[in-house]
């Protein structure tokens, strides 16, 4: 019985290796498409072009479905166009730079402007005032003040 | 076992429940019997989550095989650590981990300030509490972890569990959870003393000083926490791929960010008593992004490899957020009065605009990886349809932002604060912007084109030699004055002001990190089918496949390639990748071989068998720096434990006085209260 299961295990891991051999349909013309739509297995965060996911069930099919096309004569943008079609603007690896997409490539731009200005408002704001025209300070003063500097000076920077 | 495992979660949360409100009735009426009432309390919440979570273990390690997390996430064949290790590899069981290091944190924090900050303390606790009684929330009535499987009324026991799930049984997932919570959960600590002195109306810097180190260890933890995840995703996922932009990595690192932002800023506080509110808002930003990022793994808000799937959970923390964010943006709101700024910015050109910089460029940085996190959600929500967001996206827009990042390490130790002068800056900036566009010419005459690359290697060199000056420059002036070997001026450099040249170790090591990253620009791959015998090539190496192995334990089944490794013709070495199907959960995994080396990584990947004949599919890449990202985590490891050792001399920051106005001499800082 042990012996039956142990065949069962490795028919299942040699089945599983040959199945998904992750070199089907990956030439470079596939690698070029594959690059621009997002493997949508729910499994990894990868592109159907560079993606190496053991029982991947998305990407073996786009690329076949990228290798019809390309035979086809289809070009990058009327492949890539298809999938979107199919799967909506998900199947696209990156935000469109158009419509809804272009606000997500703008965003952080826009925020970090948004941040600039409050920047700029606070250092306008909490700048000390420009130093005042000199005025006669009594001398003894002045060294009091000069020996308290000196004091914070050498503490400062220790 | 389960029975007493429930009843002291149940115990757990009665008794938080009582020191929140003992602590803030005691506050409140000064009744220092209360206040010392809920400070006991905050030991036995402990002792009981210990309780539950030492049973819950147990019946791991025990196999326990009644209740349901344990039969659906251990099994008899896993190793004694991947038992343990299935403690936090369930949502219930992570959950109650949470929990129980929260606990530990109360717990230390009670004790070890037990006699200091007697107003500050019970609204410490009240806040740790509060989030102690959330998280016991879900322990108890949404993810019981000692649930039992049963049919009818009867208790039955399963024969074997189904296991962890083999991509977690590796020693880097052992390690990575752990101290990821230590860090997430940690970052409560400043918070509840940031509105303790919010409620206390004592906004000043005693919060800070309190919690610097709490902050400074919290900040370790998860960085550790987030290069181990770094480590495991390059080694088990079987592609190298160390940083995917995933949501749940994104989540890890949102807070990291803040945080970081914080023990910058912070500085300026101590300093010069600037930016009291901001402080406030980016300790408040970090533990709430704590929690946010818990939400977001947990509740199926976002698509992840990493998350434990589809829950309402997600309902219950949005929850916790708003009550927790609109009590905060109150509190702030309302004592405004008492976090107005003891000084002015004497110059746009100081050390002090340096930091303003460093804060606007992390937080903008925070922000871009958020939006793309959340933009998939947002436009489902508002278009109907989704967008995906993925690494070319994140790559785009933070590859800047964490240039000029690198750039501001460099620039900040070169001006001085208050103000510096022209002179002075020319004098600092010249050889580290000639090192720079030295070795960016020598780059680009050796080849590389990649403007990003050349950008990020000059930068590097930049920052690398600012930071060297300014350990020369201090220990020669020790070594001359001292009379000292100028190792031990180094040492005594360091000594004499740890948070200063630790701060530059840590900045150091982040350097060393970036050049790893940069690394990836010259990556290379090769996916060969290759027979017994035959031989293929990537980059410099020529490799060839010269055996296949098979075999079995009591966990997984498994095939194994044997990979010569030849430079030049000479062989220089032999890797083994495997394939491993594991028996409980039916699920393949990859065991990659890799060649780790500074200079480059050849790893190697068994993807498959050969179609035809004895031979294997190897997928091979090299990856060059990338062990440049481990060492330089070391860099950032001990750069900030020395930050943690006390100074030689202890440091006191004298804040600005103003001399002299237009219309007569000011004595003292009336100025800048005025």
């Amino acid at each position: 019985m042990r012996k039956l299961k142990t065949v069962l295990l490795f028919g299942l891991l040699i089945g599983v290796s040959i199945a998904q051999n992750p070199m089907d349909f990956l030439s470079p013309e596939i690698k070029r498409v594959g690059m621009k739509l997002a493997c949508l297995c729910g499994s990894c965060r990868n592109s159907v072009g560079d993606c190496t996911m053991i029982a991947c069930g998305y990407a073996f099919p786009a690329r076949q479905k990228i290798k019809q096309l390309q035979t086809m004569g289809a070009s990058d943008q009327n492949i890539a166009g298809r999938f979107v079609k199919e799967q909506g603007k998900k199947a696209l690896i990156e935000p469109e730079t158009t419509g809804f997409g272009l606000l997500g490539w703008l965003m952080p731009g826009f925020a970090i402007a948004l941040g600039l200005i409050a920047l700029g408002v606070y250092i306008k704001r909490f700048r000390a005032p420009m130093p005042a025209p000199a005025l006669p300070v009594p001398s003894e003063q002045l060294a009091e003040y000069e020996v308290t500097a000196a004091k914070q000076l050498d503490g400062m920077e220790k | 076992m389960e029975n007493v495992g429930a009843l002291s979660l149940l115990l757990a949360f009665s008794v938080a429940i009582f020191a929140l409100f003992s602590s803030i009735v005691g506050a409140w009426r000064k009744n220092l019997f209360l206040v010392a009432a809920s400070q006991r309390a905050v030991y036995l919440v402990w002792l009981l989550i210990t309780t539950a979570s030492g049973l819950l273990l147990y019946g791991l390690i025990e196999g326990d095989y009644r209740l349901q997390y344990v039969a659906l996430h251990a099994n008899k064949a896993m190793p004694l650590m991947y038992k343990i290790t299935a403690w936090w590899g369930g949502q219930e069981g992570s959950l109650l981990f949470w929990s129980w290091i929260l606990s530990c944190y109360g717990a230390v924090v009670v004790f070890t300030n037990r006699k200091q900050y007697k107003t500050l303390m019970p609204w410490v606790i009240a806040v740790l509490m509060s989030t102690q009684i959330f998280f016991l929330i879900l322990n108890n009535f949404v993810v019981p972890p000692f649930q039992v499987w049963a049919i009818g009324k009867g208790i039955i026991a399963l024969p074997d569990g189904q296991g962890l799930n083999p991509l977690l049984q590796t020693p880097s997932m052992a390690i990575h959870p752990p101290m990821l919570y230590l860090g997430y959960v940690g970052f409560i600590v400043p918070f509840a003393f940031a509105i303790a002195s919010l409620i206390t109306k004592q906004p000043g810097d005693e919060w800070i000083h309190t919690t610097r180190r709490w902050t400074l260890v919290t900040w370790l933890f998860q960085s550790a926490g987030i290069t181990l995840g770094m480590g495991w995703a390059y080694y088990v996922l079987g592609w190298g791929g160390y940083w995917a932009w995933d949501p749940v990595e994104n989540a890890s690192v949102l807070p990291w960010i803040t945080a970081t932002a914080f023990l910058h800023s912070v500085m300026m506080q101590e300093k010069k008593g600037m930016m009291k509110v901001w402080n406030m808002v980016l300790v408040s930003s970090t533990f709430f992004l704590c929690i946010f990022g818990t939400m977001l793994t947990r509740s199926g808000l976002v698509q992840s490899v990493h998350a434990f799937g589809i829950s309402s959970i997600g309902n219950y923390f949005a929850t916790f957020l708003a009550i927790g964010i609109s009590a905060t943006i109150w509190l702030i709101l309302d004592r405004l009065d008492f976090l107005k700024s003891e000084s002015h910015l004497e110059s746009v050109v100081s050390r002090e605009s340096s930091f303003l910089f460093n804060n606007l460029v992390l937080l903008a940085s925070c922000f871009a990886v958020l939006w793309g996190t959340l933009f998939p959600v947002i436009s489902e929500a508002v278009t109907g349809e989704k967008i995906s967001v993925d690494a070319p996206f994140f790559n785009k827009v933070n590859i800047p932002i964490g240039l000029f990042l690198l750039f501001l390490t460099g620039v900040g130790p070169l001006v001085a604060w208050r103000r510096s002068s022209t002179e002075s800056l020319k004098r600092n900036f010249l050889w580290p912007t000639i090192s720079m566009f030295a070795l960016m010419a020598g780059l680009f005459g050796a080849g590389i084109r990649n403007e990003y690359a050349l950008l990020s290697f000059g930068l590097c060199l930049f920052v690398t030699v600012t930071i060297l000056s300014e350990f020369v420059k201090g220990s020669m002036a020790i070594a001359s004055k001292e009379g000292m070997n100028p190792l031990m001026a180094t040492i005594e450099l360091t000594h004499r002001n740890t948070r200063r040249y630790g701060g530059y170790l840590v900045h150091m090591g982040i350097v060393v990190m970036f050049i790893g990253f940069t690394g990836a620009a010259f990556n290379k791959d090769v996916i060969h089918e290759a027979s017994l015998g035959q031989s293929f090539n990537i980059g410099r190496y020529e490799l060839k496949v010269t055996d296949l192995k098979d075999g079995e334990n009591d966990n997984h089944a498994w095939m194994k390639a044997s990979v010569d490794v030849f430079v030049n013709g000479e062989k220089i070495d032999t890797l083994n990748p495997e394939r491993r199907i594991y028996k409980a959960s039916r699920q393949p995994a990859s065991e990659v071989a890799i060649r780790r080396r500074l200079g480059e990584d050849l790893f190697l990947n068994f993807a498959a068998m050969a179609t035809q004949g004895q031979g294997a599919v190897i997928q091979a890449y090299v990856f060059p720096l990338v062990g440049w990202i481990w060492v330089g985590f070391m860099g950032v490891l001990i750069g900030t434990l020395i930050c943690l050792v006390p100074s030689k001399h202890k440091l006191s920051f004298p804040r600005t006085e103003v001399l002299a106005t237009a219309t007569g001499v000011v004595k003292g800082n009336q100025h800048a209260k005025a």
